[in-house]
């Protein structure tokens, strides 16, 4: 166990690092950029809202809140308290509605949205990618061109294909939003049914995409474990074929789970614009909205807490594979 | 060299995405000579044409031959166009109603259901059930069937300057045809019109070829970068090593999805031009790069060859040159293959979101499709306004893995199976 | 004369490529092992050596398929036995294999114990856990391994450690005859003696009966089998005692191998070092008659015209030459 807690503490040093990097970056990236960031927000306001008396409130407000006119180090500190007590602003866009109501409403349909799909798209994809391997022949011949193509489609592609198919054409489901227009959100069947409806698009969408990624990454690391040393000598000890795909399957899972860690990042930003596809309330569509809306508190609060879920994910996904994979305990004590 | 070349292009999955790569180059290099449109010129007054020849009216109106052709299908024809579909099913509702078996009732085929309705429309039978406005919209929907039915001539005329009045010049019969090739104005849309009225396969051609260009530079810029960094991390070592690490390690977690969000975000529409967006793209995704050729170098740094050269001697720069960078070469360009695709799919998703290039100067596969979404092609079922783009955008981040593909297994054999 | 313990007659097996093509690396090989013997066997690599390995085991996977001959272990014919069956009461109980890369022979998530429980019960499922550990610690103790390797992961394991449990676990239901493919071959030399003197103990013991010991270092050969077999090109080209074959080779290609190596040998550091020139002949279309013609400087035309049978000279004694034994000799002293 000394070995694990050396691993997690690694890790967990890992994450606070990332997340501090990442905290600083999401501060400095737009001001940076050249000109005034304070004249530039007040020239988009002035584009992107008509109440002459509700643009000199924001900005008055913006000002103080985030202490643009005073020192960058001042600045920061101020920012990382507000951020601390939740406090993003108000929203430009959306005004009155500070920015942390409009993220609140959006982050839970976008967590339950992609985080099962990458999940179960992981599930089917290791599965198709294991028999691929295994069973070869015309299924290996069938699903290999086809995982390879549809993991070379744009996520927003199969996105918009799925919704003009069975959203469009065959109307088996609804094309946009999170639930019926005309429901009000409650514990009632009807909404949970439309919540469920309207789920199917989004969700297939992205899970066939992170299919055909799994799926040729699960293949290429079983066939590369079905031939190593362990299998042959198996299998002239007399263990039964059965047991030893076992062994094999376990093994070639491990580096995918480590995958999946690498590449949560690029899936969530794939299935980010997924959502604006089928205008699923969660972040992608609210992002998009904020970008119309020349929305700045919004577009800050909303690429912090897409990073904060994304590094949240990774690490979590390292922690549970230090305690599935055997080999990160032992290297760990070795040392 | 040479033997390695041809190896490569033995190799079935790189010759085919090689030659898909090579036709769609072909077509943004030729097409714009044969058609020299301006690809942001709006044409189409109205959104979404759909595909297909467009003739003149005007100008076949006034076509110097005029040919009779006596077709027989011409009458069915012409009703069949003009029957809308939801007549059709109103036709169905009132036979069903009155006692006719639904499987007698075919509503795709035309002629067999006028005659249907025909034979059995009668404006005083009463249907139990139904309203009166009902009754008169049946009433009105026959006589709608009736006028179409019978076709008469059309009368030409052109008003008067001085008086005003009408002055017939010329009569068209139903069975009046002109030749296409004799009509002045005939132009094809092969895809359409978008949104805006544009010619979707100009418009197409040349965003194929600016996000190939925004790939191309976003590859070559995370490509160089990953290579500088990735062989300093791994031939210098060291100190040099642990801080280059430490930032790639970094941005690995970090998206570069989210980075790139941000700083699109931050540099505002207006600076926004397509090679800009190329550069920041390039700047967010050096990552994988630097970690592969930074594990390739570690692998070469300590053999013999290379230890014979530095015994004799050379600088590092000679070293790096001649005796490690040949030997990732395989490695460099494969990853500059998939920071190419990936750069258009980058491009593709910034824009959506609507932080891709400025709108104004040159289109892009990525906006083409965000002015298809904002539009709602896709809920519309304009097809022709989304499908060619994502078909482009497949076929060029497929053909791009299948050469990569196709190199690995030459440089990498054990992996061949 | 001994009892024999394996006897092999005229077995012939092939490699079925992935382009379909069939390569006949063991053809019509004939051998016997008398019980308290080790036979070895010599070539470069290519020639078939450690096909002829996996094909002894009497136990075939794609892509190495049985085509025809006799495998008889202690009096009982294997090769027309049910895969299962051969699975079941051979594999492990009657004969063992060790193969070429030991280093990467153990599961790598897998504890050494748990994969002897997952050996002993794929033989016998009424063994209990406690008693299969039981036996393991006794065979490790005598064998001179600490118990405790039985509760690691092979990561945590050295080269020479993973090499002598490998071999450890290969013997662990008592087979009669050990087939061991470069057993010490990726080892530093102290490590290699330790392994080469734990097959001799075993042997010496009793514990095993017969071996089959394949490498391409003769020297190595000389020190531990009692008779050498030279294979070429899937065929057996010359067979002797281990002194008659390292300093008295009949065949040509036996001579020149036997030239080609720096021994610090008594005896044997006299000899010329001289390379083979040229490459073995394509697998896939052997040529018709001696299949070292074209790189033979002893070649006659009659060489080439039908496959060459092998000559007995002696007790055991044999080599595949058209060249009589006294040609031969005249030839080599010629030089």
């Amino acid at each position: 166990m000394k070995g694990y807690w050396k691993y997690f503490l690694n890790k967990l040093g890992w994450f606070v690092i990332t997340f501090i990097f990442a905290f600083v970056l999401n501060f400095t990236l737009p001001r940076l950029m050249p000109g005034d960031p304070v004249a530039a927000i007040v020239s988009r306001l002035a584009q992107g809202m008509s109440n002459a008396t509700g643009v000199q409130a924001i900005y008055q407000q913006y000002a103080e809140l985030f202490g643009t006119n005073r020192p960058m180090h001042e600045q920061f500190f101020i920012y990382v308290r507000n951020v601390f007590r939740g406090d993003f602003g108000f929203s430009f866009s959306q005004y009155p509605r500070p920015v942390a109501e409009v993220l609140g409403a959006s982050i839970w349909w976008t967590i339950a949205l992609q985080f099962p799909a990458i999940l179960v798209g992981w599930i089917i994809g290791n599965t198709l990618g294991a028999l691929a391997a295994y069973l070869k022949g015309g299924f290996d011949k069938v699903l290999m061109p086809v995982s390879i193509f549809v993991s070379n489609f744009p996520p927003f592609g199969m996105a918009v294909i799925l919704l003009a198919v069975f959203g469009v054409t065959l109307k088996w489901f609804p094309i946009a939003g999170g639930y019926g227009f005309d429901l009000i959100p409650s514990f009632s069947w009807n909404f949970i049914w439309s919540v469920f409806v309207h789920y199917q698009l989004p969700f297939w969408s992205i899970v066939l995409i992170a299919i055909g990624g799994q799926a040729i990454g699960m293949r290429s690391m079983a066939i590369y474990e079905l031939n190593a040393d362990y299998v042959k000598f198996s299998r002239f000890m007399g263990i039964k074929d059965r047991k030893i795909i076992g062994y094999v399957f376990r093994n070639a899972m491990l580096p995918q789970i480590t995958g999946l860690a690498l590449s949560i990042g690029t899936m969530v930003g794939g299935a980010l614009v997924a959502e604006i596809v089928f205008s699923y309330p969660g972040l992608g569509y609210t992002l998009m909205n904020g970008v119309m809306g020349q929305d700045y508190p919004l577009i800050s609060a909303a690429t912090l807490i897409i990073t904060i879920m994304v590094l949240t994910a990774n690490f979590v996904i390292e922690i549970l594979y230090g305690i599935i994979d055997p080999r990160i305990k032992a290297a760990q004590s070795e040392q | 060299m040479k033997h390695t070349l041809r190896q490569v292009f033995r190799s079935g999955k790189f010759l085919f995405g090689f030659s898909i790569f090579v036709g769609l180059l072909l077509i943004v290099i030729i097409y714009p000579l044969l058609v020299p449109d301006d690809p942001l010129r709006i044409i189409g007054q109205g959104t979404f044409f759909p595909p297909g020849i467009y003739v003149n009216t005007y100008d076949s109106v006034n076509a110097a031959t005029k040919y009779t052709l006596n077709l027989p299908e011409a009458d069915v024809r012409r009703i069949e166009s003009r029957l809308k579909q939801e007549d059709r099913l109103a036709m169905r509702e009132w036979l069903t109603a009155a006692g006719i078996p639904e499987s007698e009732i075919d509503i795709e085929d035309t002629e067999r259901l006028l005659t249907l309705w025909n034979n059995n429309f009668d404006p005083k039978k009463s249907i139990p059930g139904m309203t009166n406005a009902r009754r008169n919209y049946f009433i009105r929907l026959n006589n709608a069937l009736k006028g179409l039915a019978t076709s008469g001539d059309l009368i030409l005329a052109s008003k008067q300057a001085e008086s005003g009045t009408l002055e017939e010049t010329g009569i068209i019969k139903d069975t009046d045809y002109v030749n296409v090739s004799e009509v002045a104005n005939v132009r094809v849309l092969v895809l359409g019109t978008d949104n805006f009225g544009r010619d979707m396969l100009t418009e197409l051609v040349t965003a194929t070829r600016v996000s190939l260009q925004i790939g191309f530079v976003a590859g070559l810029i995370a490509t160089l970068i990953g290579l500088t960094l990735g062989l300093l991390a791994g031939y210098v070592g060291g100190l040099v090593d642990d801080i280059i690490m430490f930032f790639t390690n970094l941005f690995t977690v970090i998206p570069g999805f989210v980075l790139l969000i941000l700083i699109s975000y931050s540099i505002g529409q207006e600076q926004r031009g397509a090679f800009t967006v190329a550069t920041v793209i390039g700047f967010t995704s050096w990552v994988w790069t630097t970690r592969a050729v930074r594990a390739q170098v570690v692998s070469l740094r300590n053999r013999d060859h290379v230890n014979l050269s530095k015994l004799s001697g050379h600088s590092i720069p000679h070293i790096i040159l001649h005796d490690i960078l040949p030997y990732i070469a395989s490695y460099v360009v494969m990853a500059l293959i998939l920071q190419i695709s990936s750069g258009i799919l980058a491009e593709a998703g910034l824009s959506i979101l609507g932080l891709g290039p400025k709108t104004t100067e040159v289109p892009t596969l990525g906006l083409m499709m965000r002015w298809a979404m904002i539009y709602q092609a896709h809920i519309q079922g304009n097809w022709w306004a989304y499908l060619p783009v994502l078909v482009t955008i497949a076929l060029i981040t497929f053909s791009m893995n299948l050469m990569n593909t196709g190199l690995d297994q030459v440089f990498n054999p054990a992996l061949r199976d | 004369m001994g009892k024999v313990i394996l006897e092999v007659r005229e077995l012939t097996t092939k490699y079925v490529t992935r382009f379909r093509e069939d390569v006949y690396a063991v053809d019509h090989v004939s051998l016997k092992v008398e019980e308290g013997k080790s036979l070895g066997i010599a070539g470069e690599s290519g020639c078939g050596k450690s096909t002829l390995a996996l094909s002894l085991m009497g136990y075939y996977f794609p892509p190495l398929h049985y085509i025809s001959g006799d495998i008889i272990i202690d009096g009982r014919n294997i090769s027309g036995m049910k895969p299962d069956d051969v699975r079941k009461s051979i594999l492990g109980r009657e004969i063992a294999y060790i193969p070429q890369a030991a280093m990467n022979a153990l599961n790598p998530t897998q504890k050494v114990i748990h994969f002897i429980e997952d050996v002993v019960q794929a033989h016998d499922p009424t063994k209990s856990k406690k008693e299969i550990y039981e036996m393991a610690r006794t065979l490790f103790e005598t064998v001179g391994l600490p118990a405790s390797v039985l509760q690691k992961y092979s990561v945590e394991l050295s080269g020479g450690m993973k090499q002598r449990t490998v071999i450890a676990v290969a013997v662990i239901l008592g087979p009669k005859v050990l087939i061991a493919d470069e057993p010490s071959s990726a080892l530093d030399v102290t490590s290699q003696k330790m392994v080469i003197k734990m097959l001799r103990d075993l042997m010496e013991s009793g514990f095993i009966k017969a071996m089959i010991f394949i490498t391409h270092e003769l020297p190595l050969l000389y020190n531990v089998t009692d008779d050498i077999m030279v294979m070429y090109a899937g065929q057996i080209v010359e067979k002797g005692t281990a002194r008659e074959a390292v300093f008295d080779p009949l065949h040509p290609y036996a001579k020149g191998l036997m030239g080609s190596i720096i021994v610090p040998e008594e005896g044997l550091r006299s000899a010329r070092l001289t390379a083979i020139p040229g490459v073995p002949p394509n697998l896939k279309n052997p040529p018709p008659g001696c299949r070292f013609a074209d790189r033979c400087k002893y070649v006659r035309p009659e060489c080439r015209v039908a496959s060459v049978p092998m000559r007995e000279v002696g007790e055991g004694r044999m080599y595949r030459c058209v060249l009589s034994e006294k040609e031969l000799r005249e030839a080599y002293q010629n030089g």
